[in-house]
């Protein structure tokens, strides 16, 4: 195998590495926001389920929920897995994801001073209005830093879609470097990585930056 | 009257905050009410803006109940969407100020008109310009709030509060928060609202504002209404032994 060949070759699995990563962080953004929304519940029983299920998804490897997910189906109820190799690894990572970052939001919106929400009150915003405008704008800018970590630890966690065999960078980089005897497959996948984080990086500082007009 | 206040009890863990308090402002009045930290009195403020509920009693707003006791003496409010209206009726301007930090001085002043109010964006801003004209800082309209000074920040947080044309301005200690040489241009602005005839409460420490600006003096302690009346007599003639404790604080 050529280099250029095994370039290429690993250069369509990293566009499967950023398809996990870009799947992941649009599920789980928004469904994290709406697991920290619940947390908030005036139900306890709500309450309590989203405690277990951030208990259940901090307390366990993600390889394994990986696993879970793809196997569970058929162990659990004999169902056919054929095609599920791709959904099952998105729900996975998107469920694993939306637990942190559910409690990166609660933090931020716990941080915000009880002041904030007796103004909007007395201005008269409704409560949804005051969180839409009042609350979450300054959330998202505590928060940028703590998401940002997240976001560059999800581009280096999409090499775990290897344990599914699903043909990303990482699993390519391994079949591969078995089947040449080579190293360089490895010093390859090293690269993406480190420049998709580096783009990642490059990009939340932007956002940030933008945030930057008022403290 | 504009607001009137009868029988309010508060309690909070066992604690009676608002021990039967009843008290009405007039329109036009400016009321300052005086007393110890402790005394109840932010508790009063916060219950007639709707920001604490009331245990007890009844909170009127120009002839309508926002707040009456059931029939099983705890208090009962009117429905959600219409305590809006009642929350339209007044506006509190807080010891902290809690402007917005994320929108300009003058955004602060418009979003809720527009937002809450629905009126016109070339309208809110108008008025938003005018009073931060009155206010003297109709420079900084672009400007966050993170550039002011604290009384700055307080003369935008009552332009803030003006902005929604509220029949009562409430102020909960406006100038507590602010280095001494800045309270002076914030009971400038107060003094100047009062000149126009604004219904204004204001909770304060600052017994010489409350001496030469107010229309009536209400002093507090342990949850009511010690003494009230003039000014005048009451600061300079009280009639209340714990009045007079209180008032001799501030002679030294």
């Amino acid at each position: 195998m050529t280099l250029s060949t095994m370039f290429l070759t690993m250069a369509a699995g990293m566009l499967r590495t950023c398809g996990i990563f870009a799947l992941t962080l649009l599920g789980s953004l928004p469904l994290g926001m709406i697991v920290a929304l619940l947390k908030k519940s005036r139900f306890s029983a709500v309450r309590a389920l989203i405690d277990i299920y951030i208990s259940v998804i901090r307390g366990t490897p993600l390889m394994l929920q990986l696993l879970v997910w793809y196997f569970g189906p058929y162990y659990l109820f004999g169902w056919s897995i054929r095609g599920w190799r791709f959904p099952s690894l998105i729900i996975g990572f998107v469920l694993n994801y939306a637990a942190y970052f559910a409690e990166i939001y609660r933090g931020g919106i716990e941080s915000i001073p009880v002041g904030q929400y007796e103004a909007a009150e007395v201005l008269g915003y409704t409560k949804a209005k005051a969180f839409m405008r009042i609350i979450l704008p300054q959330v998202i800018k505590r928060i940028m830093p703590s998401v940002t970590n997240e976001v560059i630890t999800l581009v280096k966690d999409t090499s775990l879609a290897f344990t599914l065999a699903y043909q990303e960078v990482f699993s390519l980089a391994k079949q591969i470097s078995a089947s040449q005897t080579s190293f360089m497959p490895f010093v390859i996948a090293g690269v993406f990585y480190f420049i998709a984080n580096y783009a990642v990086a490059f990009g939340m500082k932007r956002i940030e930056k933008a945030l930057d007009y008022y403290r | 009257m504009i607001i009137e206040m009868k029988n309010i009890k508060k309690s909070f863990g066992g604690h009676d905050v608002l021990k039967d308090i009843s008290f009405g402002v007039d329109s036009g009045e400016v009321v300052s009410i005086i007393g110890p930290s402790g005394s109840g009195k932010s508790t009063l403020l916060r219950c007639a803006t709707f920001l604490e509920t009331i245990d007890g009693g009844e909170i009127i707003y120009m002839d309508q109940k926002a707040a009456y006791t059931g029939t099983d003496g705890k208090a009962v409010y009117v429905q959600p969407n219409e305590l809006r209206k009642f929350r339209s009726y007044c506006g509190l301007v807080f010891q902290q100020f809690n402007l917005f930090p994320h929108y300009s001085v003058l955004k602060n002043l418009t979003d809720a008109p527009i937002q809450v109010q629905k009126r016109s964006r070339e309208e809110a801003e108008e008025t938003a310009m005018e009073l931060l004209e009155k206010m003297g800082i109709a420079d900084k309209a672009k400007a966050y709030p993170y550039q002011l000074s604290g009384g700055q920040q307080q003369r935008v947080a009552i332009a803030r509060a003006l902005a929604m044309k509220p029949e009562i301005l409430f102020f909960d200690e406006p100038t507590s928060a602010l280095d001494p040489e800045l309270t002076g241009e914030v009971l400038k602005v107060i003094r100047q609202l009062a000149d126009e005839k604004m219904t204004m409460v204001v909770v304060t420490h600052e017994m010489p504002f409350a001496k030469a600006v107010s229309n009536r003096v209400i002093f507090m302690d342990g949850g009511v209404i010690v003494e009230q009346g003039d000014p005048k007599d009451v600061f300079e003639n009280p009639q209340e032994e714990r009045t007079k404790r209180f008032l001799r604080v501030f002679e030294r």
